[in-house]
C-alpha cells in the first residue's frame, strides 16, 4: 500500500487529507512541521510527501529540498494557499502563491498544487507524480 | 477742455482789454493834447514875439495881418491885439467868439472847443496883450479817430485770440482726450489697446509714446505674471495629481496586502471544507436527503474558491521576466471577437484599433481577461436602456493606450476614487462581486502598465490603459 506522510501546521487541513486519502486507500501519517516530517521519513520512510509551503519553523522548500537530497525516490507533492501569510501579512511585496510554488519546484517538488483543490485533483497529482494510479 | 480753453481766454480779455483800451485811450488823449497845447503856446509864443520884435505894430495892418497869419497857419479860429490905444482883431476866424475872462488852461476847457490864450507884449514901453483862440475840434477829432482805430485794433486782436485759443484747443483737447482714455483704459485693467496719438504738438507726441511704452511694459508685466500664476497652478494641480495617486497607490497596495492575507486564510480554511464535504458525500448513500446539503456546501465553496482566486489576482505582482512580449493589437482584436458574443443588443459595440504591431510585455490569457473585464463593465454601466461602447488602441510616444469608453451615467469623484478597490461596487446585490475592476487594477499592474479613469456623473466613463511598447528587434 502506499505509504503517504503529510505535512501542514494546520490540523484542519491534515486531517482533511487524512480523510479524503485514508478513504482512497492509502496509508497516511501526519506531521506539524518539516522538523517532524523530516524525523518522520527518517524514521519509517514514504512513498509521496504532501507538503505545506508556509510553515512555522524548517519551511516548506528547506523540507522540500533536504528530502529530495536524501532520498530522490520519493514523490514530493507540494501545496500552498498562497498570499500573505504570518508575519508578512501586511507587507506590501507579497509572496504570491506562484512564487511559493516557483520555489517549490525548484526546490525539488514533483508537483505543485494550489489551496483549495479538490478530492480529484489531488489523487490525480498522487497518481501522476508515483506513476501509479490511486486504488 | 476746448470749452475751457475758450472761457478762460474770454475772461481774460473780457478783463484785460477794457483796462487796456482806458489805459491806452488816457495816454492817446494826453499826448494829442500835450502835442495840441505845445504847439497853440509855442505858435502863441513866437506870434508874440514877432509883435513885440516889430515894434508893437504899427501900422495896426500890420499886426492884423500877422493875426491873419495866426489863423491861417495856426490853426486858430480867434486872435486880437489889444493895448492901450484900442484892439485890432482879425477879421478871419468865427467873428462870434469872444474870450472868455480866463485864458484856457488845459485842453477843452470851458466847453466851447476853442483854447483862449493871453500873451501880454511890452514893446518899447507900449504894454500891450496878444489874444488867441485855436480851434480844438480838429484835435478832438483826431483823438476820437485814434480811439476807434485801437477799439478796432483791440476787435481784430480779440476776434484772431478767440480763433487761435478754439483751434487750439480743439487741437490740444482731442489728443490729450485720448490719451486720458487711454490712461483710464489702462487703470481698468485693458492693455491691449495701442496708445497712439496723433499730434503734430511735440510735446503731445512724446507725452503719448511714453505712456505707450508704459502701457506695453505693463502688458509684458502683466502677461508675466498670468504665465507665472499659470505655471504655479499647473505645478499645484500636478503635485495634486502626484499625491492623489501616491494616496491611491498606497490604499490599493494596503488593500492588497490585507486581500492577500486574507486569501491564504480562507484558502487554508477552504481545503478541509472542501475535502470534507466530498468525503461525506461519497460515504453517504445515494438516496440520503443530506447529499443535496452537502453538494449546496461544496458548491457555495467553490464559489468562495473563484472569489479569493480574483483576490489574489488583484495583489498578485508579476515577476516581468515571466511575462511574454505579445502584441496588443491583436490580442485585444481577439477579445473584441469573444466579447462581441456578449454583448446585449440595446448596446452598440464600436472599436477604434490603430493598426499594429504593438509589442508589449503581459500574460495573454490575462490580458484577455482584462479587455473582457473592462468591457462588461462598460455595458452594465449602461443599465437597460443600452448606448454605445468603444473600445481604441492608439500608439504615442513609446506607449500603447488602450481606451475603453462608455456613454453611460458615470461616476462621481468619490466613486471614481475607490473603483479600483476589492469589493468596492455600485451595484445591488447579486448584481456583480465587485471584484472586476480590482482584477483589471491588479493585471495591469502586475504588467508594469498604469490605468486610469475620466468620468463625471451623466458624461460616461473612460478607462485608459498605458503599456510601454517593447522594442523587439526586427
Amino acid at each position: 500500500m502506499m505509504n503517504i506522510l503529510v505535512v501542514d501546521d494546520e490540523g484542519d487541513v491534515r486531517d482533511a487529507l487524512r480523510r479524503v486519502l485514508v478513504r482512497a486507500g492509502f496509508e497516511v501519517r501526519c506531521v506539524g512541521n518539516g522538523a517532524e516530517a523530516l524525523e518522520e521519513i527518517r524514521r519509517a520512510g514514504a512513498d509521496v510527501v504532501i507538503t505545506d509551503i508556509i510553515m512555522p519553523g524548517v519551511d516548506g522548500v528547506e523540507t522540500i529540498g533536504t528530502i529530495r537530497a536524501e532520498y530522490p525516490a520519493v514523490h514530493i507533492i507540494a501545496i500552498s494557499g498562497g498570499g500573505n501569510f504570518g508575519d508578512t501579512a501586511y507587507q506590501p511585496t507579497a509572496i504570491t502563491t506562484s512564487a511559493y510554488l516557483a520555489a517549490a519546484n525548484k526546490a525539488g517538488a514533483d508537483q505543485v498544487l494550489t489551496k483549495p483543490f479538490e478530492t480529484a485533483e489531488l489523487l490525480r497529482a498522487i497518481g501522476r507524480s508515483s506513476g501509479i494510479g490511486n486504488a | 477742455m476746448s470749452a475751457a480753453v475758450i472761457a478762460v481766454v474770454v475772461a481774460a480779455h473780457a478783463v484785460l482789454l477794457p483796462v487796456l483800451y482806458v489805459r491806452l485811450s488816457d495816454v492817446v488823449r494826453a499826448s494829442h493834447e500835450r502835442l495840441f497845447v505845445d504847439h497853440a503856446r509855442t505858435f502863441a509864443r513866437m506870434l508874440a514875439d514877432q509883435l513885440e520884435l516889430e515894434g508893437a505894430a504899427d501900422p495896426p495892418q500890420r499886426i492884423r495881418d500877422l493875426l491873419d497869419i495866426a489863423i491861417l497857419n495856426g490853426d486858430g479860429v480867434y486872435a486880437e491885439y489889444v493895448d492901450g490905444r484900442g484892439a485890432v482883431r482879425s477879421r478871419l476866424g468865427r467873428a462870434a467868439l469872444r474870450m472868455p475872462a480866463q485864458q484856457d488852461f488845459s485842453f477843452r476847457e470851458h466847453g466851447d472847443h476853442v483854447y483862449f490864450l493871453k500873451l501880454p507884449i511890452n514893446s518899447g514901453g507900449r504894454i500891450a496883450e496878444l489874444r488867441i483862440g485855436f480851434d480844438e475840434m480838429p484835435t478832438e477829432a483826431d483823438i476820437g479817430r485814434a480811439l476807434r482805430r485801437m477799439l478796432a485794433v483791440l476787435a481784430v486782436y480779440t476776434g484772431f485770440s478767440l480763433a487761435v485759443a478754439l483751434y487750439f484747443g480743439v487741437r490740444l483737447a482731442r489728443p490729450i482726450r485720448e490719451l486720458q482714455d487711454g490712461a483710464r483704459a489702462i487703470a481698468s485693467g485693458d492693455y491691449a489697446k495701442r496708445l497712439g496719438v496723433a499730434s503734430r504738438i511735440g510735446e503731445l507726441q512724446d507725452l503719448s509714446a511714453d505712456l505707450d511704452h508704459m502701457r506695453r511694459a505693463l502688458v509684458d508685466v502683466n502677461q508675466q505674471l498670468r504665465a507665472e500664476i499659470a505655471e504655479k497652478e499647473r505645478a499645484e494641480e500636478r503635485r495634486r495629481g502626484l499625491e492623489n495617486d501616491l494616496r491611491h497607490r498606497q490604499r490599493l497596495d494596503t488593500v492588497g496586502t490585507l486581500a492577500g492575507g486574507i486569501a491564504h486564510e480562507f484558502n487554508n480554511a477552504l481545503l478541509p471544507i472542501i475535502l470534507f464535504t466530498e468525503a461525506a458525500l461519497e460515504d453517504l448513500p445515494a438516496e440520503s436527503p443530506t447529499r443535496e446539503d452537502l453538494s449546496r456546501v461544496l458548491g457555495s465553496a467553490r464559489r468562495a474558491r473563484e472569489v479569493v482566486r480574483k483576490i489574489l489576482t488583484f495583489s498578485h505582482k508579476f515577476d516581468q521576466a515571466q511575462l511574454a512580449v505579445v502584441d496588443l493589437v491583436e490580442t485585444v482584436a481577439e477579445s473584441l471577437k469573444l466579447f462581441s458574443a456578449l454583448v446585449p443588443t440595446t448596446v452598440t459595440l464600436t472599436s477604434a484599433l490603430e493598426p499594429g504591431p504593438m509589442p508589449v510585455r503581459a500574460d495573454p490569457a490575462l490580458l484577455q481577461q482584462l479587455v473582457m473585464n473592462l468591457g462588461v463593465n462598460a455595458y452594465q454601466s449602461l443599465g437597460k436602456t443600452g448606448g454605445v461602447v468603444t473600445i481604441g488602441l492608439r500608439r504615442a510616444a513609446g506607449v500603447a493606450e488602450l481606451w475603453v469608453r462608455d456613454n453611460g451615467h458615470g461616476m462621481d469623484e468619490a466613486t471614481a476614487a475607490r473603483i479600483f478597490e476589492p469589493f468596492f461596487t455600485t451595484r445591488g446585490v447579486g448584481e456583480g462581486t465587485g471584484l472586476g475592476l480590482s482584477v483589471v487594477h491588479g493585471i495591469v499592474e502586475s504588467f508594469g502598465a498604469r490605468i486610469s479613469v475620466e468620468t463625471a456623473v451623466g458624461a460616461g466613463t473612460t478607462f485608459r490603459l498605458f503599456f510601454p511598447i517593447v522594442e523587439v528587434p526586427s
